[in-house]
């Protein structure tokens, strides 16, 4: 059994300094590593970065993150980026990171993907070459998620992105907003590749709870959907290393880019 | 402002959506405003008390003669709950 403590849309600001760490204080003894699913700043600039990473900084967990669409608002994502791995948190975008836990390989396939909506409600790459740009991007991503997924070898998989990967984690947003809340393609990459958990933020609004076509488990962990400074979900409670009993080593195993 | 007609509050909540999102005070965008009897109410989470102040700051200069009304709320961040088994 692996523990993975989840939360998305920290949205750290200059008045989040000392605010942010206390929440994930205890945390190590209930998980056995955090997700953070993009909006780890308030307006992407790099100051954010700089506050986050230094929250976060020395955590004594493995840390893995996506960025988020306010991490791209000011243009300094690649500088936000650079602080949070200075910080020992691993960034993924469109690739994909193996850790072990007590002889368990648990994987994590990552992008921040990208909007426009889901099956029977959806747009296309036509018309205006802004308009193929849109969704061109999130082709772009879901693809990446989908060949860093399809590259873990591991024991468990998750798939983790800011944007939704199907609808149902969107209930009570206002559904004239879902194209740019999430998009289909990234559930049928998440099916295809395969995965055991999907986990998503972006949805301050939705529900936690969702699943694919394909039947995989998804969560909307924004922090206001959740209600918690994070949550833990437990993957491997099937496998045959349950009767051992609660995994507690980590390493770092791989890494494996997709993106060219 | 009570004698503003419907059409010209649906542009006024947009306007003020706009504001909230790119101002750099606020840069929320996942608020609810919604005019009604002449009021702008304000609904959804914010992390701080700090950005809930920030957001009325923000829609009372957008729009000065209109009545706002603050029901923002402050993100609780309880410790965590019982784990779930997903796989």
């Amino acid at each position: 059994m692996i523990r993975i403590a989840a939360v998305g849309d920290l949205h750290a600001g200059p008045d989040s300094v000392g605010t942010i760490r206390p929440r994930f204080e205890g945390v190590t003894d209930r998980a056995d590593l955090l997700l953070l699913a993009g909006d780890l700043t308030r307006r992407g600039t790099a100051e954010e970065g700089r506050i986050v990473a230094a929250e976060l900084q020395g955590l004594d967990l493995p840390v893995i993150a996506v960025l988020g669409n306010h991490d791209h608002h000011s243009g300094e994502e690649a500088t936000i980026r650079r602080s949070l791995e200075d910080a020992g948190v691993q960034v993924l975008e469109r690739e994909g990171v193996v850790l072990e836990f007590d002889g368990a390989t648990l994987g994590i396939a990552g992008t921040k993907g990208f909007g426009g909506g889901f099956a029977g409600a959806s747009a296309s790459a036509f018309g205006e070459r802004e308009m193929k740009a849109f969704i061109g991007h999130t082709e772009e991503l879901a693809a990446g998620l989908e060949a860093a997924l399809a590259g873990l070898r591991a024991d468990i998989r998750i798939a983790l992105t800011h944007y939704a990967p199907v609808d149902a984690t969107l209930a009570g947003e206002r559904l004239e907003i879902f194209p740019f809340l999430g998009s289909y393609l990234l559930a049928e990459a998440i099916d295809r590749a395969g995965a055991d958990l999907a986990i998503h933020g972006h949805a301050h609004r939705g529900t936690e709870k969702g699943v694919t076509a394909g039947g995989v488990t998804v969560r909307n962990v924004a922090e206001t959907v959740i209600g918690h400074a994070y949550k833990v979900y437990r993957v491997g409670d099937r496998s045959a290393d349950d009767v051992v009993g609660e995994a507690t080593g980590r390493s770092s195993t791989s890494t494996t880019p997709s993106r060219p | 402002m009570s004698g503003v007609s419907g059409q010209q509050s649906e542009y006024l909540v947009a306007h003020i959506q706009d504001a909230l999102a790119t101002d750099a005070r606020t840069g929320e965008l996942e608020l609810d405003v919604r005019i009604a009897g002449g009021r702008v109410f304000l609904a959804g989470a914010v992390a701080t008390t700090e950005r809930r102040d920030a957001v009325e700051r923000v829609v009372r200069e957008v729009c000065p003669d209109y009545e706002v009304v603050n029901q923002l709320s402050v993100t609780e961040r309880q410790q965590p709950g019982p784990s779930e088994p997903v796989s």
